[in-house]
């Protein structure tokens, strides 16, 4: 037995000399044509709502018509694709294109990681994107990410116009092991929205300075205390899996999600699935704003020359009309080419429609380093005052210190 | 106080007695149902990731109970096998842990021997430094590792794992043979020395059969570190072609959505290559893993 | 695109084996000039167990020393995002080092948290795991050093926790924190008891990290325990019945001294994974509760989220002499000897080698 173990220690070995030569004589043979062109592409789409296929296609369709661009493309985590984004420029060869969220065109342009592309597509015919000292800094693929309301027709017949309204049809719709309501409960991005329908704003006018204890602060950690303890239509703890499956199973009546989820749903319920726009806060009069922000291209800094061109070439393929329509169609999500918003298709589907009629009064996304601290500020505190151990106003305090100390962390 | 203590104390006496070969029924019935309850323990996680790979759709959650739902079907094994790279990733996997472990526990199995059994310069620090690898936090290796290999163009490439991952488990593979090397009498080699081999002959014809069990467990380490390996491969591999089985999982989740039962069904399956090898294995578990030798 | 092709299954074959083979054949250029060199040139004593040592010092060396350098130098800068580069402000030198430290120590590491909680937290977390992972590895080590049935059977699934992939496993647990499906808030509801805020309220949190962290480090730690159990000569124990001890003394006098050249290693290994352990802390702790968080978490936050590159290099560092300290301390105190004052080799054998 132990005998055998070593003659195959031995036999290992010369298979493995036999096996190194190929390797150091395939080394040598890669052909090298001189007008080729290659390039990365990372992104942090996800292969369960099927875009990173897309993506994939996309590539593919490109490279077929052009023979001598070759794409590679690389799905990362969305925290992945950042820090390994940074890590790689540090090492000075970071993927020349990237498709990704907005907000972090903050960091890279903090870095000098990435290019203005203003020379790289017309930016009047798109969204707005991502402005920094007078240069654009990221070309738009699809406008949205933002959050809105679904409801299971079932269950609710009509998607209410106020908070009131929307408090009334959550509290009737509660019953047995059904809810009203389900949200991410874990996530600030599913608190902004109401901060903005309260009047409230995460940042002072210079777009860095936090401002989070204030009244509306205060006023939206109230009401979303007041949806679970005092009219109780929300479950006790509810992260994104949660409240997803809950409304899947028909076990919810409203969800809170954002335009990524449309067409997962619209699978699962059908004609059961209804859109709307997050009703208006009875209290001022203001629809809560969600934040806006979509998927975008940007360019790593020093690329030029053939490189470039061919990145242009491709970015304007993707932002195309025939494409971004396609993107609208397949996965729901409104596109970044303004012209593209005046689809038919968006004003006969009424699940579009109601994404579209959310994303009117959406508020960008802030895309500076600064956002990093506020949502890490948020983030406990909210789970602090849904949990009942911390006061809304003594919650919007700590945010605002522990926001604070993270922008001073930033610097 | 005193009463109550001494209770305590003959309790423990009683229970945890060595090796008695007259333990009443009553006894053993009671030491059988708490190992059962902590194998429930120990094994119920994974029956629930069972029960969420069996489920249809793609929910993770379920109030119930229930560890087969009553709609279980395989569909989601099916769609990991035959939609997904599952092959493709399990392929690059076994692979790359195979091969790495393999010369992982030979660079071990001859420095650990030097280390045993010669009173050199330098010996306990070179120790304490095999300790010291293990308290660098990981997540301060991540930046300089992706730098190197950027800088070296080891970046999608076999190249790079395969120098990691050989020397990544050295430190403890070399902790676990020492330890068992030492437990050999050097008598052995002594005679088999007269008897006219060498040094290194006598290592090779007496040591290392002898070793069978710690090389074995050293083997089982290397592999399943290197089979879990995510830090190091999300670095280099990044292209889909070298993607290792982590790699592919992690793909499967989306920003906000993953489905579950997929995910699930293929965790099922990445499992079973390790547990197998720890079945295999299971007869020198106990005797391989030496840190240390009990003088008896 | 990424099916499993010949062509893959070739290239990949290919470059694998090929790169071992020029590991081996490094390997082997490397003795020949240690031979030359150590062997015939300076005929040194030592040069057989130099040379034998030199490819595993050598490997680690490659792996942990350019990192390590690294480190080094970045906790002597004050990189961060804004000065990412030398032409946005990147600067170098003591004073950017004495700053990381005056701030490791003066301001939050993350938000509201100074250092030394944090550091309490973690040695709490590390006592309470490596007690737990020697206690009940020790009582169920215990349990199955007797001859009975299903013994290799229980052993089996006892080992589980081991052998499924650690992220999985974590990830499993956290489901099971779950307030709404989580089995210990269904178990609890069950009793009639108070569901509980596993991931929302500080304390429960700390409680879940540390179960699901006992759950995975139990495995190991029993099946070393078992095998320094089974390696005590049973006539121990008869001689000490003999002069009148009983079971208890007999586990106080024999076993626990008879397994301490196996305990003390299992105990600093124990110590030093339990607090560099990452998964458990970072995942469970779904809702990033500040409260929840040890050194490493901390660490890989303050590096990744806040890219405080120097900051987080310096702490580093700290962590890291953290565990040199307690490594060569607790050595020192148990006077653990690496087992070399009796390694039967050295001298003697030495005589017949040459």
């Amino acid at each position: 037995m132990k005998k055998m173990m070593l003659r195959s220690l031995v036999l290992l070995l010369l298979l493995l000399s036999a096996a190194a030569v190929p390797v150091f004589a395939g080394a040598a043979a890669e052909p090298a044509e001189p007008e080729a062109v290659t390039f990365s592409l990372w992104t942090q789409e996800g292969e369960s709502e099927g875009v990173y296929q897309w993506i994939e296609a996309l590539a593919d369709n490109y490279m077929a018509a052009d023979p001598n661009v070759t794409i590679e493309v690389v799905r990362k985590d969305t925290e992945a694709l950042r820090e390994d984004f940074q890590t790689a420029s540090l090492a000075g060869d970071p993927p020349e294109l990237l498709w990704t969220v907005g907000d972090q065109a903050g960091p890279f342009t903090a870095a000098g990681l990435i290019r203005p592309v203003d020379d790289l597509y017309d930016v009047s015919k798109f969204v707005e994107s991502v402005v920094m000292d007078g240069n654009t800094y990221a070309v738009p693929i699809s406008a949205g990410n933002h959050l809105m309301l679904l409801y299971n027709k079932d269950l609710v017949s009509k998607a209410p116009e106020t908070t009131d309204e929307f408090i009334a049809a959550a509290k009737a719709a509660t019953k047995g092991d059904t809810f009203g309501l389900v949200y991410n409960m874990t996530e600030p991005f599913w608190l902004v929205p109401w901060l903005g329908g309260f009047g409230g704003k995460v940042f002072a006018e210079d777009g860095l300075t936090p401002t989070l204890n204030t009244q509306a602060m205060i006023d939206t950690l109230q009401f979303l205390h007041d949806l679970k303890f005092k009219h109780a239509v929300t479950p006790i703890e509810s992260d994104y899996a949660t409240m997803d499956t809950l409304f899947k199973e028909g076990k919810a009546a409203m969800l809170i999600n954002g335009d990524w989820s449309l067409s997962d749903y619209a699978g699962v319920l059908g004609d059961k699935l209804g859109v709307a726009r997050l009703p208006k806060v009875t209290a001022t009069g203001k629809y809560p704003a969600p934040y806006t922000a979509g998927k975008y291209f940007m360019v790593a800094e020093g690329v030029e020359g053939p490189v470039l061109e061919a990145i242009e070439g491709f970015i304007g393929y993707v932002t195309s009309a025939d494409i971004q329509n396609e993107m609208l169609e397949t996965f729901k999500r409104l596109p970044g080419l303004l012209s593209g918003l005046n689809a038919p298709a968006i004003t006969v589907d009424p699940i579009l429609k109601g994404s579209a009629s959310q994303l009117a009064v959406g508020t960008p996304q802030p895309t500076v380093v600064e956002m990093r601290a506020n949502w890490d500020a948020m983030k406990p505190e909210m789970n602090a005052v849904l949990s009942g151990t911390t006061s809304p106003a003594d919650a919007a305090a700590n945010m605002q210190s522990a926001a604070e100390a993270g922008v001073r962390a930033l610097q | 106080m005193e009463q109550n203590s001494n209770v305590i104390i003959s309790g423990f006496k009683w229970f945890f007695a060595p090796r008695r070969r007259s333990d009443s029924p009553f006894k053993r019935m009671i030491i059988h149902i708490i190992l059962i309850a902590l194998c429930v323990a120990a094994v119920y996680p994974v029956l629930r990731i069972v029960s969420v790979s069996l489920r249809p759709g793609n929910r993770l959650l379920s109030t119930s109970l229930q560890l087969i739902p009553d709609d279980a079907t395989f569909e989601s094994f099916r769609i990991v096998l035959q939609k997904r790279d599952f092959l493709l990733w399990i392929w690059n996997s076994l692979l790359i842990t195979i091969t790495t472990s393999l010369l992982g526990v030979t660079i071990a199995s001859i420095s650990a021997y030097g280390v045993s059994r010669w009173h050199f310069p330098g010996r306990k620090a070179g120790m304490i430094f095999l300790l010291a690898t293990q308290m660098i936090p990981a997540a301060m290796l991540m930046v300089p590792i992706y730098i190197l290999s950027i800088k070296l163009g080891l970046v999608n490439s076999w190249r790079g794992v395969v120098i990691a991952y050989s020397v990544s488990s050295v430190p403890f593979s070399i902790w676990i043979l020492k330890g068992y090397y030492d437990t050999i009498p050097v008598e052995l080699e002594q005679a088999a020395m007269i008897d006219g081999t060498t040094r290194l002959g006598a290592f090779y014809r007496v040591v290392l059969p002898l070793s069978t069990p710690s090389l074995a467990i050293a083997f089982l380490f290397n592999f399943t570190q290197v089979w879990n390996d995510f830090l190091i491969a999300r670095i280099i591999l990044q292209r889909a072609e070298f993607f290792t089985w982590p790699l592919g999982l992690q793909r499967m989740q989306g920003q906000f959505q993953t489905q579950w039962g997929e995910f699930a069904a293929a965790s099922l399956m990445v499992s079973v290559p390790v547990m197998i090898l720890f079945q295999l294995s299971s007869k020198w578990l106990i005797s391989g893993l030496t840190l240390g030798s009990v003088k008896g | 695109m990424g099916a499993l092709t010949a062509q893959i299954v070739r290239s990949s074959l290919s470059e694998v084996l090929g790169t071992i083979f020029a590991v081996a054949a490094g390997i082997v250029v490397l003795e020949l000039v240690l031979y030359v060199i150590l062997k015939r040139k300076l005929q040194w004593r030592f040069s057989l167990p130099i040379m034998l040592v030199s490819p595993a010092l050598i490997g680690l060396l490659l792996l942990v020393l350019y990192p390590i350098l690294y480190n080094i130098l970045l906790s002597f800068s004050n990189m961060s995002l804004r000065r990412f580069t030398v032409e946005r402000g990147l600067t170098y030198g003591f004073a950017e080092a004495w700053n990381n430290l005056k701030i490791i120590f003066s301001e939050p590491v993350l938000k509201q948290q100074k250092f030394f909680p944090v550091l309490f937290r973690t040695f709490l977390w590390t006592f309470i795991q490596v007690f737990f992972h020697v206690t009940i590895g020790m009582m169920i080590a215990l349990l199955l050093n007797r001859p009975m049935k299903l013994r290799g059977f229980y052993r089996t699934l006892l080992l589980f926790p081991w052998a499924i992939p650690q992220i999985i496993a974590v990830l499993a647990w956290r489901g099971e924190f779950n307030y709404q499906y989580g089995l210990f808030n269904l178990l609890i509801q069950k009793f009639g008891g108070q569901s509980i805020n596993w991931m929302s309220d500080p304390f429960w949190n700390y409680v879940a990290i540390n179960l699901t962290n006992i759950w995975l480090g139990v495995p190991f730690m029993t099946v070393i325990l078992l095998g320094g159990l089974q390696s005590i000569d049973p006539s121990y124990y008869e001689a000490a019945e003999m002069d009148g001890a009983g079971k208890l003394m007999g586990f106080r006098l024999i076993t626990i001294p008879l397994m301490k050249p196996i305990t003390t290693p299992a105990i600093i290994l124990g110590v030093i994974w339990t607090f560099n352990q990452f998964n458990v802390p970072y995942f469970i702790n779904q809702f990033e509760l500040e409260t929840s968080d040890i050194l490493v978490t901390a660490l890989f936050r303050a590096a990744f989220e806040y890219n405080r590159y120097g900051f987080a290099s310096m702490f580093a560092l700290i962590i890291f002499i953290i565990l040199l300290g307690f490594s060569l301390a607790y050595i020192k105190i148990t006077k653990f000897s690496f087992g070399f004052d009796k390694a039967g080799g050295g001298t003697p054998l030495q005589a017949v080698g040459e």
